[in-house]
């Protein structure tokens, strides 16, 4: 199976302590790994004010982990553990490869144009105004 | 065959108000009121933010009949439409963005109203495509507590 890639991004009550983030935060790595996964990065955005209130909260602290793998079996087990955890208060995981996929589709399409473009311009205005030049030139001469 | 009586008929009501107008001008109170009414009902549909071409177009047809009726009125609404009718370029295609990522929360404000509305395309003048980009990001935005659902007080 294809390869997919992941956005993972959980909340954590504010009052939680940074070793039990990092706890919680290796666990999850070391589930991924075990599921055949791989974890390209994990960012610690830290408190952030929440757009409503979670659970009674008003901040929280947020994580935010990439990761890649082949088995859907991996989000599976990661939103469970996190379900799990008491500290956690919210978690989205969100696939990307289909919409990074579309993109560098649009972006090759772009660069395959712009490719094309500079060169008809920079063709075509050379020889217009030698074109352009002349017309003037023999139009008072006929009249 | 039965579309073509339709169709007149629908162009001679069109038609009618149009030799109607020089009645409005010879009465003149008549006309006036009929003119504020007009006004009345266009005025705050604009300021709700309404930027419809059709509405303009529309409005415009009705602008011949204006300056016979109330004067002050009619050039008033056409600098006001003049304003309106600036073109709205897509910004997500001006600056040839790919990807709307729901984690950019800055990104996505202003596509958003206080209350946490989406906004249509017809004020942000963003492009189809891109406005289908955009929603998908703010509902996933939404989800995780990045953007409000609808701010509570």
């Amino acid at each position: 199976m294809e390869e997919r890639l992941y956005d993972l991004i959980f909340i954590c009550r504010p009052a939680t302590p940074e070793e039990d983030i990092t706890k919680i935060v290796a666990t999850l790595e070391h589930s991924a790994v075990e599921h055949g996964g791989k974890v390209e990065k994990t960012e610690k955005w830290g408190t952030r004010r929440l757009a409503y209130r979670v659970s009674k909260h008003r901040e929280g602290f947020f994580v935010y982990m990439v990761l890649r793998s082949a088995q859907s079996d991996i989000i599976k087990e990661l939103e469970r553990r996190l379900k799990v955890s008491d500290a956690v208060i919210k978690y989205q995981t969100v696939r990307l490869d289909e919409d990074l996929k579309r993109q560098q589709k649009l972006v090759k399409h772009r660069e395959r144009r712009a490719s094309r473009r500079p060169r008809k311009p920079s063709a075509t205005p050379a020889p217009q105004p030698q074109q352009q030049v002349p017309p003037p030139a023999e139009q008072p001469a006929v009249s | 065959m039965a579309d073509e009586p339709i169709k007149a008929s629908a162009e001679t009501p069109a038609a009618t108000p149009a030799p109607s107008a020089p009645r409005s001008e010879g009465t003149h109170s008549g006309g006036a009121h009929r003119s504020e009414g007009h006004s009345g009902g266009g005025a705050p549909r604009r300021e709700g933010g309404y930027g419809g071409g059709g509405g303009g177009q529309r409005r415009e047809g009705g602008g011949p009949g204006g300056p016979g009726g109330g004067g002050p009125g009619g050039p008033r609404r056409g600098g006001k439409r003049q304003y309106f009718r600036k073109k709205k370029v897509c910004r997500f295609c001006v600056e040839r963005v790919d990807f709307i990522d729901y984690k950019k929360v800055e990104m996505l404000q202003p596509f958003v109203q206080e209350r946490g509305k989406i906004l249509p395309r017809r004020m942000t003048g963003t492009c189809s495509r891109h406005q289908r980009w955009l929603g998908e990001a703010i509902k996933r935005a939404r989800n995780i507590a990045l953007l409000p659902f609808a701010t509570e007080l």
